[in-house]
C-alpha cells in the first residue's frame, strides 16, 4: 500500500487539544470533507438516480472515484482529545481510556465515579 | 431564645412580640413538604423530567418546581421517580498492557418527572422560564407541553388529500438527512455542465424509454 498523496491543511489547526502529525491529518481530513460533502452527495444523487440518462450517471460514479480519498468521511479517526491516541478512544468524553481514567479520578468527568457492586 | 435572655434589661421591653411569634405561613410551609393543587379535569398539559448525576440537586429542584406550581395554582402530580439509568466502563489501571488489572466507572443519571394538569398554556411557559431561571446546578430539564385545540380545528389547518399526495412525491425518494438544497442546487449545476450533456441523439425524449416519473 503507497501512502496517500496529502492534501493541504489551512491555516487554522484545532486550538487547546494534543497536537501530534497524526492528529492533524485527522483534521486534514475532516477539512477536506466538509469542503466536498456538498458536490459528493450530488454526484452521489445523480449515480444513484435511476431515472436518469446511464451516460450521466456514470458520468458522475467515475468522478466520484477519481475524487480523493480525504474527501470521505469512512476516512476520519476519532483521537484522544488529551494524549492524540487513536484506539480505545470513548466517544462520550472524546478520550483515551487512560486519560479517561485519570480524569474521572481527578473528579472532572461529571457523574463519573468508581464503581463497585 | 435570645430575646428571652435580653428581654430583663430594661422595663421598657416588656411591650414586644411574644418570643415564640408564628411565621408566615408560606415560610412555615417551607418546613413541611410541597402543598399539590387538586386537577378538577386531569388533562395533562405538561410533563417536565429533571435528570442529574446527584440526587440532592434533583430532589432540591423538584421541590422548588412543586412549590412554584402550587403557588401557580397549577395542579401538579407529585414528584415521580424513574427508573435510573447506568452507564457503566471497565478500563486497564495502567496506560499500558496489563489487562488482568482494570478498574470499573459508572455514571448513574437519576430521573424524576413532575406533571401538570388544567394549566393555560401561557402559565406553564411562565414556569418553565421561572424554573430556568432559578435552577439549580447539574439538573437537565426537558418539558413536554401539549396544547389543546377547539373542536374542528381540521378546517383551519389547510389539510388536503391533494396536499397529502405532494408531500410524498418521488422526487425526494433519494433526498437523505445529508442531502440538503443546496444539495439540488448542486445537483442542477452539474447536469447542466457541458460534461454531463447528453448527446441530442441519445436524449431522454428521443429514446422514450427514459422519461421523468412525476
Amino acid at each position: 500500500m503507497f501512502p496517500t498523496p496529502l492534501l493541504q491543511l489551512s491555516k487554522k489547526h484545532p486550538i487547546g487539544i494534543f497536537i501530534n502529525a497524526r492528529v492533524l491529518r485527522d483534521q486534514m481530513k475532516r477539512e477536506a470533507f466538509a469542503e466536498n460533502e456538498q458536490l459528493r452527495q450530488a454526484l452521489r444523487y445523480i449515480s444513484q438516480n435511476t431515472t436518469l440518462h446511464p451516460r450521466q450517471r456514470a458520468q458522475a460514479q467515475l468522478q466520484l472515484t477519481t475524487m480523493h480519498a480525504h474527501t470521505r468521511s469512512t476516512q476520519f479517526k476519532n483521537r484522544c482529545i488529551v494524549a492524540g491516541k487513536g484506539r480505545g478512544v470513548f466517544r462520550d468524553f472524546r478520550m483515551g481510556r487512560y486519560q479517561f481514567r485519570l480524569n474521572a479520578l481527578a473528579g472532572n468527568l461529571p457523574g463519573v465515579k468508581k464503581a463497585s457492586w | 431564645m435570645r430575646a428571652q435572655q435580653s428581654a430583663p434589661t430594661t422595663t421598657e421591653e416588656t411591650a414586644e412580640p411574644p418570643t415564640a411569634a408564628r411565621l408566615p405561613l408560606s415560610v412555615q410551609a417551607i418546613y413541611y413538604k410541597p402543598l399539590h393543587r387538586q386537577p378538577q379535569h386531569g388533562l395533562p398539559v405538561c410533563n417536565l423530567m429533571l435528570r442529574s448525576y446527584s440526587v440532592r440537586q434533583l430532589e432540591a429542584q423538584c421541590d422548588f418546581a412543586l412549590r412554584a406550581a402550587y403557588y401557580l395554582n397549577m395542579p401538579a402530580t407529585g414528584i415521580v421517580s424513574i427508573p435510573k439509568k447506568i452507564r457503566r466502563w471497565t478500563v486497564p489501571r495502567s496506560n499500558f498492557v496489563h489487562k488482568k488489572s482494570q478498574e470499573n466507572y459508572e455514571r448513574i443519571t437519576r430521573k424524576r418527572l413532575i406533571q401538570i394538569m388544567d394549566t393555560n398554556p401561557e402559565v406553564v411557559e411562565l414556569w418553565l422560564a421561572f424554573l430556568k431561571k432559578h435552577a439549580v446546578y447539574g439538573v437537565g430539564m426537558k418539558a413536554d407541553v401539549w396544547v389543546f385545540e377547539k373542536v374542528g380545528v381540521g378546517k383551519t389547518m389547510n389539510v388536503s388529500l391533494s396536499n397529502l399526495h405532494d408531500l410524498k412525491r418521488p422526487t425526494w425518494a433519494h433526498f437523505g438527512p445529508r442531502k440538503t438544497v443546496e444539495t439540488a442546487a448542486m445537483v442542477k449545476d452539474i447536469l447542466e455542465s457541458e460534461k454531463y450533456k447528453v448527446p441530442e441523439s441519445q436524449a431522454p425524449d428521443t429514446m422514450g424509454t427514459m422519461q421523468r416519473i412525476t
